[in-house]
């Protein structure tokens, strides 16, 4: 099945993934039980199961950059030689830690007025932060009601109103995390392709591992 | 136009072997940067609302999961002998049982390379061993593995729905007749071919067998009952129904079949019953096999959904600087017709099917079309269709070709083999894209019944 | 495309732009900013959700990506929940009373009101009252009793649909024709030009007249966006506001009432109600007001009353 386990983070993303989407199934199908069953309602499930969604996509996406799981063409990087290889593959990863730098500033600047906190000034590259802002603490979600033990947040970012429902800073907190980290795995990733350790930033295709079990499989009959 | 120089940086980024999704959201990120003055933020803020605000993509995810729990669970295996049982004593009947086999894998899954892998690692090995040879059992295969997007449920119809905002029952219902109809020719394509050829034909199964590997089989298949009754029957919607399907995918392979989860044994060995181990109703849940499958769809959706998501952020800053309104103008002031359109639309989706994922390529080109073909009078849910077999056939064209590597894979044959081996299928999938483009009544016939005729709101 | 020099009005809305009031309205907008401003200010509209759904143009708004909006009343419930105010059933007997409460002190105080958190509101715009329709016939409330009602996510709308012993359920917009002709959910509330726009009337057993709640939108920009125009320029594009505004709220009644008739040509079942009917309803919905009293301000709920005594006179 997947391939073995190397360290504890190893564990806690693959957990973490595991977890999200079966959060995400179960919740979904609760909502058709209540609805369909019971005549009843979730009403927070589908908004509750996109923010998953979300958040599993978003932080799944550097462990892909771990794993080297992302889709990618190699059409090119096998034709040429091996040193044309990896001189493309050093402007790739250039390419890659520019553009997650840019999403990261731009997650930040998204999600830190949500959270009362400044964004940065400059249009490409942060140049500092705004003095003057209206936070947003306050903005909540549609449906996601404040569950009681977040009650704290409310002296934190909502001048001691009561929150009805979550507050987006919540669910929009993903952002700069994992722009974040992806930022710190494309780094990663570059070292590696740096040192020979790894040829390419890319899976060409996304079943590899499928085709391994699948080979062993048409092997073993 | 800057927007050759866009799609220019996008396709040159691809090439030198920087990720898809990254390719899609730099160009993107640079455009917006330069062109327009929009900000970083509202890129975040994209990105976010490709799952928060497209809430059909959930419909991803789930259908992966059941396809994997299906997988790993037995149900392939079950269908392949309840195939062969049905059509294995026909000239070319095993081939031909692997395409039935593929067509009701498709049914249940919404993924090509899935549905390759799922019957392609047993039928290919069986077909070898009764004598065919390793180029014709994969070229079979790799043909009839496409049509797991095409025969509901379908992954790519609800990429395209979630972009252009049409109905995913709609679509579901559209690909029924074209799905049959491609699996039926491929079939008869095999049939001629094993006339001609003098290819094996297996013997008669006895209705005994046949009564029996239907009743395995039909565990798994009753899943078509509950996706299809269950949207049509207005338990639950599309999206919901992927969740359902998970669930009852889970629940056939560890209680059922009992081929993963704490009741699973070694090969050889029968199962153990719940009767003797009760507490494995609990246990299933976080057993090892139910964790890994989760892990291994949650990979799978996130490189996918990835892509989505960065093809979002490009379509927001062409939308952004009004760019499908200038190709349209632009395309209508030239005097195209429908049928011209068409041909552009054809020839667009399959150099893009060359290099690019499906499901990015879909989000990409259709909202720039979906305007000009409302334009020109053309059904959504047939360009819908026409895209998804565009989708297919670059599915087994190179260089990039999911289906490709995965049989590639399955069968240990190199690339080139299986492109050489899955030509003369491609042909008939070739017609088959013709006929559906200007027959618009294969892939509307069935929705409209069902459903009434299609609303149009510009 | 817009020229040198000029400043650049993004407008995103959600609906169509030739059919919807709102729509319509953005569209009239748009024409006149680019004859009569040309130079000095370019509008460019963004219709059907194709920049910017309801849930994220204003926060877009606040982040400069987009100035011009016109979310639903039920969207600013976020900034103040006076704002539900209009979502409360039976609060304005027509769209006389809602106009007159809009325009009223009341009504343009609530304009004003959301300024601490960026937001500043231009203009109400009119879509029209709601009617309700269902898999069944509707006359009384006890015939929505356990019904699955789609509703809009507020909290007001939630607690009405269980007030009539419906349950509520929540569902993206796109989704809700699907699940009317399939049965997921029985039943919806909506205007006339939505109902007929969205075809809910060819899934639906027919519509029940019951002008029981209103839709209307607030055409809203940021703050910081107009301290930074010109005083020339705000002003002058302020009363080409105002104008469209007159324009095509004294029309969205008209088109309704088209909508209305349209239903009922492409032979769709419309109900009315008797008075009793009527007073059933109200005596079923009403006490939900008390539960959002704190919220809308006890003051607002009199003016509103107060409007209807005058108007009904
Ligand atoms: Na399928
Ligand atoms: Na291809």
């Amino acid at each position: 099945m997947s391939q073995k386990a190397e360290s504890w983070t190893d564990r806690l993303e693959e957990t973490l993934i595991a977890s999200i989407l079966g959060l995400m199934t179960v919740v979904t199908f609760a909502n058709v039980v209540a609805r369909y069953g019971f005549n009843s309602n979730i009403l927070w499930a589908v908004e509750f199961t996109v923010f998953l969604f979300g958040w599993m996509v978003l932080l799944g996406a550097s462990y892909a950059v771990k794993i080297n799981a992302h889709l990618g063409v190699d059409a090119i990087l096998n034709i040429v030689s091996p040193k044309s290889s990896k001189t493309l593959g050093m402007i790739s990863v250039a390419v890659c830690i520019i553009f997650s730098f840019l999403l990261l500033k731009g997650a930040w600047d998204y999600w830190a007025n949500f959270a009362n906190l400044p964004a940065t000034t400059g249009r490409w590259f942060p140049t500092g932060f705004e003095e003057n802002f209206r936070g947003k603490g306050w903005y909540e979600t549609d449906d996601v009601p404040m569950p009681a033990i977040l009650g704290f947040m409310e002296g934190m970012f909502n001048d001691g109103d009561e929150y009805e429902k979550l507050p987006r800073l919540l669910p929009y907190m993903v952002l700069p995390i994992s722009m974040a980290l992806l930022l710190f795995r494309f780094c990663q990733a570059g070292l590696k392709l740096w040192r020979g350790e790894i040829s390419m930033l890319i899976v060409s295709h996304e079943a590899e591992d499928s085709i391994e079990e699948a080979a062993q499989y048409v092997k073993d009959n | 136009m800057e927007v050759i120089l866009l799609f220019a940086m996008v396709i040159g980024l691809l090439l030198i072997g920087v990720p898809i999704a990254v390719s899609l959201g730099f160009s993107s990120v640079l455009f917006l940067l330069w062109f327009s003055d929009s900000s970083l933020a509202s890129v975040a803020q994209t990105l976010f609302n490709a799952f928060e605000g497209h809430y059909t993509l959930l419909a991803i995810p789930f259908f992966i999961l059941a396809s994997s729990f299906m997988s790993t669970g037995g149900v392939a295996r079950r269908i392949i002998r309840f195939s062969i049982a049905c059509v294995g004593h026909f000239h070319g009947g095993l081939a031909i049982a692997g395409v039935f086999a593929c067509m009701m894998f498709a049914a249940l899954s919404g993924s090509s390379p899935a549905t390759v892998v799922a019957i392609g690692s047993i039928v290919i090995a069986g077909m070898r061993q009764v004598g065919y040879t390793k180029e014709f059992a994969a070229g079979v295969i790799c043909n009839a593995g496409t049509l797991g997007i095409l025969i509901p449920p379908s992954i790519v119809m609800v990429v395209y729905a979630a972009a252009v905002e049409v109905s995913v029952g709609r679509m579901f219902l559209a690909g029924v007749i074209p799905g049959l109809l491609a699996g039926t020719m491929l079939m008869i394509g095999i049939y001629v071919m094993a006339r001609v050829k003098g290819l094996p034909k297996g013997d008669r199964a006895p209705w005994s067998e046949r009564f029996a590997a239907a009743r395995e089989a039909g565990w798994g298949l009753f899943l078509i009952v509950i996706i299809l009754g269950g949207i049509y029957g207005g338990i639950f919607t599309p999206t919901e129904a992927a969740a359902v399907a998970a669930i009852y995918a889970w629940f056939i392979a560890s209680f059922v079949y009992r081929d993963m989860g704490p009741l699973a044994t070694a090969e050889g060995q029968s199962n153990t019953s719940i009767l003797k181990k009760p507490q494995a109703l609990f246990t299933a849940i976080w057993h090892r096999d139910t964790v890994d499958t989760l892990f291994e769809a949650g990979k799978l959706t996130v490189t996918l959904l990835f892509v989505i998501a960065c093809a979002l952020i490009l379509k927001h800053v062409l939308t952004d600087e009004q760019i499908p309104q200038q190709i349209t103008k632009a395309m209508l002031a030239a005097g195209l017709g429908p049928i011209a359109f068409l041909v552009v639309v054809n020839v667009i989706l399959l150099i893009g099917g060359q290099f690019m994922e499906p499901s990015g390529l879909l989000v990409i080109v259709a909202p720039l079309v979906f305007p000009i073909a409302i334009e020109l009078g053309i059904d959504p849910i047939h360009l819908g269709i026409i895209m998804v077999v565009n989708m297919e056939i670059g599915m087994i064209t190179p260089p990039v070709g999911l289906n490709l590597f995965v049989t590639s894979g399955v069968a240990g044959m190199p690339m080139m083999a299986v492109v050489r081996a899955a030509l003369p299928f491609l042909a008939i999938l070739f017609v088959f894209l013709i006929m559906i483009t200007y027959i618009p009544i294969i892939s509307t016939f069935l929705p409209n019944m069902i459903m009434g005729p299609e609303m149009i709101t510009k | 495309a817009c020229e040198e020099g000029e400043v650049v009005v993004k407008f995103a809305h959600v609906t169509n732009s030739d059919k919807h009031p709102k729509g319509i309205a953005a569209s009239l907008l748009e024409k006149r900013v680019n004859e009569e401003m040309n130079g000095k200010m370019c509008m460019e509209v963004f219709p059907n959700s194709t920049l910017y759904d309801d849930n994220k143009v204003l926060e877009a708004m606040l982040q400069g990506d987009v100035q011009l909006a016109a979310p639903s009343l039920s969207k600013f419930e976020k900034f103040t929940k006076q704002f539900r105010i209009f979502d409360l059933p039976f609060m304005f007997n027509d769209m006389n009373a809602v106009n007159a409460y809009q325009a009223s002190d009341a009504g343009q105080a609530m304009l004003d009101s959301m300024q601490k958190r960026g937001l500043q509101g231009l203009a109400y715009w009119h879509n029209g009252m709601k009617q309700m329709s269902a898999s069944k016939p509707l006359l009384l409330p006890t015939d929505a009793n356990g019904l699955k009602f789609r509703v809009q996510s507020s909290d007001v709308l939630v607690a009405q649909m269980e007030a009539i012993g419906g349950s509520p359920q929540k569902m993206k917009f796109a989704e809700v024709y699907g699940a009317l002709q399939t049965g997921v959910v029985d039943g919806q509330e909506n205007t006339w030009s939505n109902i007929y726009g969205k075809k809910f009337f060819e899934v639906q057993d027919g519509i029940t007249e019951t002008n029981h709640g209103i839709i209307d939108y607030l055409l809203v920009a940021s703050v910081d966006w107009l301290d930074g125009l010109d005083a020339e320029v705000r002003d002058q594009f302020l009363s080409i506001v105002g104008e469209v505004t007159e324009a095509r709220n004294s029309e969205a009644y008209a088109v309704n009432q088209g909508a209305k008739q349209s239903v009922i040509d492409a032979g769709g079942t419309v109900r009315e109600l008797t008075a009793e009917q009527r007073a059933a309803w109200v005596e079923a919905m009403k006490p939900v007001w008390t539960k959002f009293e704190g919220d809308v301000g006890a003051d607002n709920i009199e003016a509103a009353q107060k409007i209807n005594m005058s108007m009904s006179n």
